[in-house]
């Protein structure tokens, strides 16, 4: 249906090849094949981002729509009234998870990939090994992590237990649940971010490095002044995207918490899904949802900013 | 002492590299064991670090679950997610890569800015949505949002830029319509994009969770991370059945991967993008 209705301008357009031309007859071939994506979009992102503000000002009946009714901004007046658990509080929890992916993950990630660069296809297992957590689904491996952090019987403690160091509760208590829940989410996340390390650092010029050492440089000064300046665009890469990702962890904290203990792994993703899926106060879920989005929204635009100065 | 240095310093960095790629395939080797421990065995100290071979807890979890029902779902989810988000990026990733026409800056923005949305935000009001044209606890819900891909349209953009626009010029020459000149030579062309942009979108399908989770409440339609995290709800104390099910649950997964290695790593490079 498609082929017939488009080859009858082309082959009008045989004789005069004009750019003006060409760029008339291929506006309803771009229109017709960037439709199917675009309708997607249209339908299940772009109207439901919009839908997301206009439910953000209602008090809305989740069961019989109809019976919603308009109480502007109110919802919004909510995230600063005292709740439990609060926006305010959930925004830090976010923040402390996401400083710990943030700052835990890029070091981490940035030091597995200088051990593992120039080693030569025999680290190549080892890249393999570090990358496979990240594959895995998370319902999974986060179940497995679950009995890993197991105060009585886990592997955590017998390691602990090992080396004559006390136990520890783990997710039981709310001191230490979210270190746990960070541990786990690093050792799935970090083998993406080692990757793109890889990719900076085979690129990193080997010519100024050997320069910095005939004038003197020891290791760790030709890193600092040499090495990591280079690096520095993939750093801001994946600083932006594990930002925007941990923002988003939901799943982890599902399995592993719940939320709790008393609270103190309820981020604003799952204080999210808990007010819209659990308690149903889906207006003022949907003012969550609104404030994530800017959020986000910023860190994306960052990330083009990144991207560019990247490419160029 | 240089020299000593320079065979030192290969020899210290291929241990710390052993110790640390042992470390993340630990959790591995531990569900294994605890997969084939007697129920027992995963109460003593010190825990024990080889398998018992004990088969049963494999049979005990497989039968808690209609795993076959689970599994088929997920294969058919994934599959046919894959097949609309390739066709939905190359027919976009052609249009925008290789058509010039008006208004191709401001739709390809369109495409860009969906990237600003997280799924999170979209669960409330798809729920919505999906309530008001029935399409709750369906495939389809699960299938169609993730029909179009960000990145499968932008990858495949720029596989099509990178090339020599003539040649989608000849062959329109020659009468062939635009559709059957993708087909016949942009897709071989854009081979290596496609893979990447399947393999990216079928793990995105066979590893999610909140969306099948919140969207479906029947086994009937859900795929196999919600039945594994309903199994891990009722029988959260059973260790061995909940490893043996965690083990055949992430197989398929760890197997495609294996097979695949080299398109990941370069999938990942592509998500970096530019970052060759």
């Amino acid at each position: 249906m498609a082929t017939t209705q488009l080859d009858r301008p082309s082959r009008r357009g045989v004789a005069v090849r004009s750019r003006r031309r060409s760029r008339d007859r291929s506006g309803p071939t771009a229109v017709l094949f960037s439709l199917p994506a675009l309708a997607i979009f249209a339908i299940f992102t772009i109207l439901p981002t919009a839908y997301t503000f206009v439910i953000s000002l209602f008090d809305w009946n989740p069961l019989n729509v109809s019976q919603s009714t308009f109480i502007g901004a109110d919802n919004y007046r909510k995230l600063f009234a005292h709740s439990t658990p609060s926006f305010a509080a959930s925004a830090l929890t976010s923040l402390y998870f996401t400083a710990g992916m943030v700052i835990g993950g890029t070091a981490i990630s940035l030091a597995i990939a200088l051990l593992l660069s120039r080693g030569g296809s025999w680290l190549s297992g080892v890249r393999v090994a570090v990358f496979v957590p990240h594959v895995t689904p998370l319902v999974a491996t986060s179940i497995v992590w679950v009995w890993i952090f197991n105060p009585q019987f886990g592997l955590a403690n017998a390691i602990l237990r090992w080396l004559h160091l006390p136990a520890v509760d783990w997710l039981d208590s709310s001191s230490t649940a979210m270190p746990a829940i960070l541990t786990y989410s690093l050792w799935h996340e970090v083998g993406f971010t080692v990757v793109i390390f890889l990719g900076g650092l085979a690129v990193v010029s080997g010519e100024l490095g050997e320069a910095a050492r005939v004038d003197g440089a020891n290791r760790w000064q030709e890193f600092w002044y040499v090495t990591w300046p280079q690096l520095r665009p993939v750093t801001l890469f994946v600083v932006t995207i594990s930002t925007i990702s941990s923002l988003q962890a939901f799943t982890q904290f599902f399995v592993m918490t719940e939320g709790g203990p008393a609270h103190a792994t309820t981020t604003l993703s799952y204080l999210l899904y808990q007010e819209a899926f659990v308690f149903f106060h889906t207006g003022y879920a949907a003012a969550l949802a609104v404030v994530l989005f800017v959020v986000t929204a910023l860190f994306t635009l960052l990330q083009f900013r990144t991207r560019r100065s990247t490419l160029s | 002492m240089a020299t000593r240095r320079r065979v030192a310093g290969p020899v210290l960095r291929r241990v710390v590299a052993v110790v640390v790629g042992l470390t993340f395939l630990g959790p591995f080797w531990w569900v294994l064991v605890t997969s084939l421990a007697r129920t027992g065995d995963v109460y003593k100290f010190p825990p024990s670090l080889l398998p018992h071979w004990h088969w049963a807890n494999y049979a005990r979890a497989w039968a808690a679950a209609p795993w076959v029902r689970l599994f088929g779902n997920t294969v058919l989810i994934a599959l046919c997610t894959v097949v609309l988000a390739v066709v939905t990026s190359v027919l976009a990733g052609y249009a925008f890569g290789v058509l010039r026409f008006r208004g191709r800056t401001a739709l390809f923005t369109v495409v860009l800015a969906v990237m600003m949305v997280p799924q999170t935000v979209l669960l409330i009001p798809d729920y919505v949505i999906a309530q008001t044209i029935d399409w709750l606890d369906t495939y389809w819900i699960q299938i169609i949002p993730f029909g179009g891909s960000v990145f499968g349209i932008f990858l495949v953009r720029q596989f099509f830029a990178g090339l020599p626009p003539e040649l989608f010029d000849a062959a329109e020459l020659d009468g062939a319509g635009r559709l059957r000149t993708l087909w016949s030579i942009g897709v071989p062309l854009v081979r290596p994009a496609v893979i990447i942009v399947a393999l990216n979108v079928f793990m995105g399908s066979w590893n999610a969770f909140v969306w099948p989770f919140i969207m479906t409440s029947s086994t009937s339609v859900q795929p196999v991370e919600v039945g594994l995290a309903t199994f891990y709800g009722a029988e959260g104390t059973d260790w061995t059945g909940l490893s043996a099910a965690v083990t055949f649950t992430t197989l398929p997964v760890l197997a495609l991967f294996l097979a695949l290695q080299r398109h990941f790593v370069t999938g990942a490079y592509s998500a970096a993008g530019g970052l060759k």
